[in-house]
């Protein structure tokens, strides 16, 4: 087996939680914070946690404002964190289908 | 092995993907709502004699604006309590399948409205009190219908009964009985009861979920 797509899998992605959090805003234009975090059944501080490393890696963007008086804060993905899934995306495929050959 | 992770992981991947786009507030209030709209119309049409064809026309298409207001005020409500943006995604989706049939059942509503004041009684009465009304309800059907492939539960299941039962209606031919209380009786089963016993299944089936 070739072992190259392993080894070139982004390891900032390749995490469960944040696998996670990125396929939602693959997805989505933007997610809020409390739809991902329920939808992921994540707490607040383990979502916030995911949410640093992925804003430091520049894939996720994220906006807060005031809606009704109500602090909102929504999550988007940036094109480096798009372009970064899609790679990530293609790469598991080419595990799938190399073993698939084997 | 390594085959069996990544295909795991690509199946999360499209899970979670096809999760973000789907339609998740609550439906049971919504439904509560429409179908007490619906059956208290019914009543108040039959009750109040609302049995010239223009006057059923007018007085069905301006009660349909309010479940539809309605059910808008009560899903912005419930995405302000939940910080959530109103005018998500999959609330984008669901409107524009919603969009295109009820829209041909407005229009098709405002035209026989002009139409049914000036055509012969008895065409106008089954324009306005029959076809009309079966029209509505199969171009409702078809609304649930597609916009249930963006929302969870059985409401594709929903519209095609909608869809079936308008049909249904359309076979039986022209009925015998008084044609005000089979307009507003067809109006209310299908807009007032089967929302409200959808609503109540929905309603306490969700209670079960979040109590389990």
């Amino acid at each position: 087996m070739n072992p190259e797509p392993f080894l070139q899998l982004d390891r900032v992605i390749h995490e469960k939680g944040r696998l996670a959090i990125m396929s939602l805003l693959a997805a989505s234009p933007e997610l809020s914070f409390t739809e991902m975090r329920d939808t992921l059944n994540m707490t607040d501080g383990n979502l916030t946690a995911h949410m640093r490393t992925l804003q430091e890696a520049g894939y996720v963007a994220v906006t807060k404002e005031f809606h009704s008086g109500r602090p909102l804060t929504t999550f988007a993905l940036t094109g480096p964190g798009r372009k970064a899934f899609t790679n990530y995306i293609n790469l598991l495929e080419q595990i799938v289908e190399q073993n698939r050959q084997k | 092995m390594a085959n069996d992770w990544a295909t795991e992981h690509l199946q999360v991947i499209r899970t979670l993907m096809e999760r973000a786009a789907i339609y998740r507030r609550a439906l049971a209030p919504v439904m509560l709502l429409t179908g007490s709209i619906g059956l208290l119309a019914a009543i108040l049409g039959w009750s109040f004699k609302i049995d010239s064809p223009r006057s059923f026309v007018g007085y069905w298409t301006s009660i349909s604006l309010l479940p539809l207001v309605g059910s808008y005020l009560m899903v912005r409500r419930q995405s302000l309590k939940d910080a959530e943006p109103f005018w998500s995604l999959p609330t984008r989706r669901v409107t524009q399948a919603l969009l295109p049939p009820l829209a041909v059942g407005f229009i098709a509503s405002v035209i026989s409205f002009f139409h049914v004041g000036t055509a012969e009684a008895n065409i106008a009465n089954v324009i306005g009190k029959l076809w009309l009304p079966i029209g509505w309800i199969i171009l409702y059907g078809c609304a649930l219908h597609a916009a249930g492939f963006f929302m969870r539960r059985g409401i594709k299941l929903f519209g095609w009964i909608f869809i079936a039962g308008g049909c249904g209606l359309f076979a039986l031919g022209i009925p015998d009985v008084p044609r005000p209380l089979y307009a507003h009786g067809v109006m209310g089963f299908f807009f007032g009861v089967l929302h409200l016993a959808y609503g109540t299944y929905l309603y306490f089936t969700e209670k079960a979920k979040n109590e389990a």
